[in-house]
């Protein structure tokens, strides 16, 4: 046997910063044992400059998990469906499930959830879940003679395009409502700052064009919001400044499949759609004169990526993490993701199926708040 | 690359530097391999170089290592620099490619060290002001502590533990999910 290793020098506290700081953001678990280490780690770890350096550091917030709303994992049993989150990272929340809630989005560090009565008036309510702290808001309900039984809804940072939203999870919040009575389509908006809810002047008639869908994730592009808008139809844009609706047009004709819209890394807005076993993404470009038109930036083999043979049935596109870049893609096998930059591919749960319809990735960073135990 | 540069910028690269280290032991290098060090960089900058620059914080054995570091990295710099001007732009991204991955092949091989020789490194990049080196070391670090528990990460890096029980307790009870 050889002698025993040297033991390492001491290293002052600013290189133990150095080292904590580039403790990759998709572990979370890893920072929270490295707290325990000692008293100065703890001290750097609970530390405001440490939360916000950190993010400073890695600038593009993780996939802590997706929320979705599903069974249990193998059950079909639909009135066991509610939102939930499922962790891809080793990130778990203090409470995994909003029983009797159901998601509609997430963004910013928040979800936003709804439940609605079986019963008139059809009131829908809606709440704000942050994963992190496990805080669960209810928002006031949007009293309407409106009966919206189709509408999409957005969360939103109220900072808007000056903030950089690497930290914003507690600031204020905006939730943007589209809904139709069948005839119209009217925008609600509701601020965290006013704690009230307001309906914008514009109203959108309806046309066979312009039917609301639900359960297709929205996006938020260019200070715009998208929603996706029913079979065979147009898209519709919120502009967030104007806070006038208006109709896009896809880049291709829909017909029942199933689509995702995304942020492109540029702010742009994007469209992903599979079809024949190939997951076709396309980037909307604003020339200088402001004519807007779709370029095709990108075709994915999905059959080749997910290595699709014994599976017959096609894969779905359920999902879409905005920053990281990454497609949520389910196939009979189970739910993958996808990594636009690396085209790495990760299972990231067994189940496949229609277990889950789609998911709302989380992004988050996580910095473990020990201040009760370390004033 | 050299018929890129002016007569000027070939003196400059020639230019020698002496380095000193804690054991006395003299090393002769470049000052593009020198001045990936901030620090040395500023005292070339000042003039207070002549009669070489001594480094009472890093030992010959260290100080060694840090110039393997410097040199590959400034080499890989200006061969970069001089690429680009000579290659289309597909042929440079070819360059490019091939450089970055023999410089990560070197970064790999370069920290296949102990922990008491990453640490001292770590120390010399910090002191030296060289940013791709405490990058690279301070990465290795945390890289290694996947996975680890306290107890582990303690005893790999030779850390006391000074929390109280009290505290130890507290903190495991907030973020009892990270130690299931």
């Amino acid at each position: 046997m050889g002698p025993p290793p040297r033991p390492s020098p001491k290293l002052p506290e600013e290189i133990f910063e150095e080292i904590l700081l580039r403790f990759p953001p998709d572990d979370p678990a890893r920072l929270v044992r490295a707290a325990l280490v000692c008293k100065p780690w703890c001290r750097i770890v609970a530390g405001p400059g440490f939360r916000r350096r950190f993010r400073q550091f890695h600038r593009t917030p993780p996939i802590l998990g997706f929320l979705c709303n599903s069974g249990d994992g193998d059950s079909e049993d639909h009135s066991e469906e509610f939102a939930r989150f499922v962790p891809t990272s080793t990130f778990r929340p203090p409470r995994s499930e909003c029983r009797n809630w159901f998601v509609a989005d997430a963004r910013h560090g928040r979800a936003l959830l709804y439940s609605w009565k079986c019963e008139r008036p059809f009131d829908t309510a809606f709440a704000i879940w942050d994963p992190i702290t496990g805080e669960h808001v209810k928002l006031p309900i949007l009293q309407e003679e409106l009966k919206s039984l189709i509408w999409s809804a957005a969360v939103l940072c109220a900072g808007g395009e000056a903030c950089d939203h690497l930290d914003c999870s507690h600031g204020p919040f905006q939730v943007v409502m589209v809904g139709t009575d069948f005839s119209q389509i009217h925008a609600y908006v509701y601020s965290s700052e006013a704690g009230a809810w307001s309906r914008t002047s514009q109203l959108l008639p309806l046309s066979e064009y312009l039917l609301l869908q639900e359960a297709v994730p929205n996006a938020l592009a260019d200070n715009a919001l998208y929603f996706a808008v029913g079979c065979g139809s147009d898209l519709l844009m919120y502009d967030l400044a104007t806070q006038k609706m208006s109709a896009i047009k896809p880049p291709v004709a829909l017909d029942g499949q199933r689509f995702v819209l995304i942020t492109m890394d540029t702010g742009r807005l994007g469209f992903a759609i599979e079809k024949d076993f190939k997951l076709y993404l396309w980037s909307r470009e604003v020339s200088p004169e402001g004519d807007a038109g779709w370029t095709q930036s990108r075709v994915i083999d999905l059959k080749k990526l997910l290595s699709i043979g014994r599976c017959s049935s096609r894969p779905d596109v359920v999902g879409y993490a905005n920053g990281v870049g990454v497609f949520f893609v389910r196939t009979c096998d189970g739910l993958f993701t996808i990594d636009l930059k690396s085209s790495q591919v990760k299972k990231a749960r067994k189940v496949g199926g229609t277990v889950i319809p789609i998911v709302f990735p989380y992004t988050s960073f996580y910095t473990p708040a020990l201040m009760q135990a370390y004033r | 690359m050299a018929s890129a540069g002016s007569g000027d910028e070939k003196a400059a690269a020639a230019a020698m530097i002496t380095l000193i280290s804690s054991d006395n032991e003299k090393f002769e290098v470049t000052e593009a391999t020198a001045t990936l060090s901030q620090t040395i960089r500023h005292m070339i900058e000042d003039g207070c170089t002549d009669g070489g620059v001594p480094l009472p914080n890093v030992t010959s054995k260290i100080l060694a290592r840090v110039i393997e570091y410097c040199k590959k990295h400034a080499t890989a710099a200006a061969g970069e620099e001089g690429s680009s001007s000579s290659f289309s732009d597909a042929a440079f991204l070819e360059v490019d490619r091939a450089f970055l991955e023999e410089l990560e092949e070197f970064d790999d091989a370069f920290l296949e060290v102990d922990r008491a020789t990453l640490f001292d490194l770590i120390l010399a990049a910090n002191y030296l002001d060289i940013k791709g080196l405490l990058n690279l070391t301070c990465q290795k670090v945390a890289d290694s502590v996947k996975g680890k528990t306290p107890e582990q990460i303690r005893e790999m890096y030779n850390i006391v533990n000074d929390l109280t029980p009290e505290e130890e307790a507290e903190i495991r009870r907030e973020t009892q999910w990270a130690f299931e």
